[in-house]
């Protein structure tokens, strides 16, 4: 049985979990524990470990999802997580600014080091006062051959396009 | 849609860069306790900034002694005869009440004075409304204004290292011009020691060694850089992979196309 993995990251509350459990098979494993810091005025509970969704490709093929942990106190995990990913989706919670630099710190992280295909999705684009995609590029500074998708992450079309696009940018790269 | 948010999140020099780059026009509101501003861009370009309501009537013009009182009451005449699509600036200009450059001098400088004094807020919420215009009658700069320059004038006034830290986390990343910087520099009117930083910027130099080779501080070669990365001009890269030649130190495992095709064609009949 091969295994691939692909990773869901991004700030506190961008989605990562509901993200996860919209599109995987299995009922999302996660750590999610009531929140005991800062992030308590965000959501009541938050992962600290990180989520786990499973979807089978075929009977020898099977593609893992894992969400890491938006905490800055878990970013040992980060490069756990990080090692043999065949992907990564970046989530950013559209209509909270104040998210935008730790998720440009993330996305260093994930990407400084490694040549990582990535997308971005920009979450809650169904909320007022959400900023479009564009206007995301913009404020995170991505050139424009990234792509950043908008995304809402509780609905499953939405998250299977942007995993779609996610997979074209790896089938691009991948060898014949 | 408008994009709302606070300063203390999304800095004032940041916004200004994303409507740089993004060729915005629209208003951008703001609020600290009780202080308003409003700020006009056509096109990613300054066009008007008011700390208070007056400063967006013509009346400003006289305040700022260039025309009399008369001269503009006799310019908002010639204005509301002529209808819509002038504006106060181009009938005074027609009419030689003032000289393009006067008029640009003039105002450029108070718009420059309005947004520096909103750099020192330290938090505000702003609201920025797209395809927002000022009133036909209000005394905007012939020329708009570019935004480069105060960029970098909110920049200098940065002087905590945690705000710089968010996108300098180390003096051991290089910074790399992303294109030939000669066009954007032209808007820039750079300090004598962010020249110095920016002669020193080379692609393979890390920001402590520019710091040592300048005799400026880490922290004075890393506001300059934070200011050349607000407007757009460089990225910092780590000089691991900058000694690679653009090569990835760890590489990515490479998928058979046929495997990636099959994820795809699943995901599409989920």
């Amino acid at each position: 049985m091969q295994t691939v993995k692909m990773v869901i990251s991004g700030a506190v509350n961008a989605g990562k979990t509901e993200f996860i459990k919209t599109i995987s098979e299995i009922e999302v494993v996660s750590t999610e524990r009531r929140a005991t810091d800062d992030t308590r005025l965000i959501k009541k509970e938050t992962t600290v470990a990180m989520d786990f969704g499973r979807i089978a490709i075929s009977d020898d093929l099977v593609l893992h999802l894992f969400g890491t942990p938006g905490q800055k106190r878990f970013d040992f995990m980060w490069e756990i997580l990080a090692e043999g990913m065949l992907g990564l989706v970046i989530l950013v919670d559209s209509t909270r600014p104040e998210t935008f630099r730790e998720t440009n710190r993330i996305i260093d992280f994930f990407v400084s080091y490694r040549d990582t295909p990535y997308v971005i999705a920009a979450n809650k684009q169904d909320r007022p006062n959400a900023w479009s995609p564009e206007e995301l590029r913009l404020a995170l500074r991505q050139p424009p051959h990234i792509k950043v998708l908008p995304c809402t992450a509780t609905d499953r079309e939405s998250v299977k396009n942007v995993l779609l696009e996610l997979l074209y940018v790896i089938q691009e790269r991948s060898e014949d | 849609m408008a994009l709302v948010g606070n300063i203390r999140d999304f800095s004032l020099s940041d916004f200004l860069s994303l409507v740089d780059r993004g060729y915005k026009t629209g208003a951008l509101h703001l609020s600290y306790n009780d202080q308003t501003a409003r700020l006009y861009f056509e096109k990613g370009k300054l066009l008007l900034a008011a700390r208070r309501p007056e400063d967006e009537k013509p009346d400003l013009l006289v305040r700022l002694g260039v025309l009399n009182a008369e001269q503009v009451a006799q310019a908002c005449q010639t204005l509301a005869a002529r209808g819509n699509g002038t504006t106060l600036s181009q009938v005074i200009i027609d009419t030689g009440l003032a000289s393009p450059d006067r008029l640009q001098q003039a105002l450029l400088g108070h718009t420059e004075q309005s947004v520096y004094g909103l750099f020192a807020w330290p938090e505000g919420d702003f609201l920025f409304e797209h395809n927002q215009r000022p009133a036909p009658d209000a005394p905007l700069a012939p020329t708009p204004i570019s935004i480069d320059h105060l960029i970098m004038e909110g920049v200098r006034r940065i002087d905590e290292w945690e705000r710089i830290r968010d996108r300098i986390p180390s003096t051991d990343l290089v910074p790399r011009f992303l294109a030939p910087p000669g066009e954007k520099l032209k808007g820039m009117r750079l300090a004598p020691d962010e020249w110095k930083v920016f002669a020193r910027i080379n692609g393979r130099d890390t920001l402590a060694e520019i710091a040592q080779k300048t005799g400026l501080s880490d922290f004075d070669v890393c506001r300059a850089v934070y200011g050349f990365l607000t407007a757009g001009m460089l990225e910092l890269v780590k000089r691991q992979r900058v000694l690679a030649a653009g090569m990835p130190p760890v590489e990515q495992p490479r998928l058979k196309k046929s495997l990636v095709n099959r994820i795809i064609n699943r995901i599409r009949s989920m």
